[in-house]
């Protein structure tokens, strides 16, 4: 039993650790959760010479609860002004009028 | 007394297809937060923009429609996306002139341009290290493009309808014509952003494409007053489900 723990909370541990770089907001939590429940149990169901990897673990998904949590609060869902964006724009914008203006002489 | 009767007949005509047509404000921008639903968990992923100007030729003036979508900056380093969507149409009638679309996804780009004059078009699309390729084509009178068939559905008098009663409409896209069933689904209130809680009138839209699934799915919400604003869009793809909320209405 404590080897499905064991890997079912490594597992979700990296599966967390990729949540929390991608920009998934609060869906990060998830596998986080999960990884800290199964390591909990690891934990539980190991002998004091076999705690060390699960302990790492905890602490990874601490950290990165920490991270999520942190990204939750102080980052702000904004689109960033984008030049290139705004060039298309104005040239499409002009070529629309030029393209209007030969449609009417047709 | 003839010439007066011609003028009243004409300006009466001109009045009346306005006040029709009058809810569709030159420079109304109206802001969207688009998520997408990830693991059960809706996920803010871009922003879109709907936003209309006056564009004037030398002969005439049109209406420019533009839809514009852009990944939030948490995402621009994994999946960046800027889109945008453009119709030229007539003031009152919303019949595209001509409709363009510049899609970045990913790293995947395609532009498209559609010159539409009576029941003809020339379409342009060019696709990144791809040769530009150009077609002729035909379309039926009334077949709109994506971008003004939405505001042409802010036209329509959904009082006057009744639950479950459809309408037909025929859109251009990808150079292909797509039928388009609109069922009217009563009212409901939804959340429209700085507009607060509004009562809107609910539409189910069903086209005959792959790119949309599933029955009654593909709901849009629109406030039920004179104005008609997009309050909220869902729509199912075949990769997921996602929403368009309104987060901001400025100039309606």
């Amino acid at each position: 039993m404590r080897k499905i723990f064991f890997i079912l909370s490594i597992l979700f541990t990296v599966l967390g650790i990729f949540t929390t770089i991608l920009p998934l907001g609060s869906i990060a939590f998830l596998p986080i959760g999960l990884a800290i429940v199964f390591g909990l149990l690891t934990l539980l169901k190991s002998d004091i010479n076999q705690t060390m990897i699960p302990k790492i673990a905890l602490i990874i998904c601490g950290v990165c609860s920490l991270y999520v949590f942190g990204k939750i609060l102080f980052i702000k869902d904004e689109v960033v002004h984008d030049t290139n964006f705004e060039q298309t724009k104005i040239e499409t914008k002009k070529e629309a009028k030029k393209d209007l203006e030969n449609l009417e002489g047709l | 007394m003839k010439h007066f009767v011609l003028s009243f007949s004409f300006l009466f005509a001109v009045l009346f297809t306005s006040a029709t047509y009058s809810q569709i404000k030159s420079d109304e921008k109206l802001v969207y937060a688009s998520s997408y639903n990830m693991s059960g968990l809706m996920t803010q992923l871009a922003q879109v923009t709907l936003s209309t100007e006056t564009v004037k030729t030398s002969k005439t003036s049109y209406l420019h429609l533009s839809c514009e979508a852009a990944t939030y900056s948490k995402w621009d380093s994994f999946f960046k996306i800027r889109d945008l969507y453009e119709s030229y149409v007539n003031r009152l009638s919303l019949k595209p002139s001509l409709y363009k679309r510049s899609i970045d996804e990913g790293g995947f780009r395609k532009t498209e341009k559609y010159i539409i004059k009576g029941n003809l078009v020339t379409s342009t699309s060019k696709r990144k290290n791809k040769p530009e390729t150009t077609k002729t084509f035909s379309i039926g009178a009334s077949t709109q493009d994506v971008v003004s068939l939405l505001y042409k559905l802010r036209t329509l008098d959904f009082n006057k309808m009744t639950i479950g009663q459809t309408k037909s409409y025929v859109i251009v896209f990808d150079e292909v014509q797509i039928p388009v069933t609109i069922k009217y689904m009563g009212k409901e209130k939804v959340n429209a952003g700085n507009l607060g809680e509004k009562e809107c009138f609910k539409l189910s839209i069903a086209a005959k494409t792959d790119a949309l699934k599933g029955k009654d799915k593909n709901i849009i919400w629109l406030t039920a007053d004179a104005k008609k604003i997009p309050a909220l869009i869902k729509f199912s793809i075949p990769v997921g489900v996602g929403q368009l909320a309104l987060a901001s209405a400025t100039g309606i």
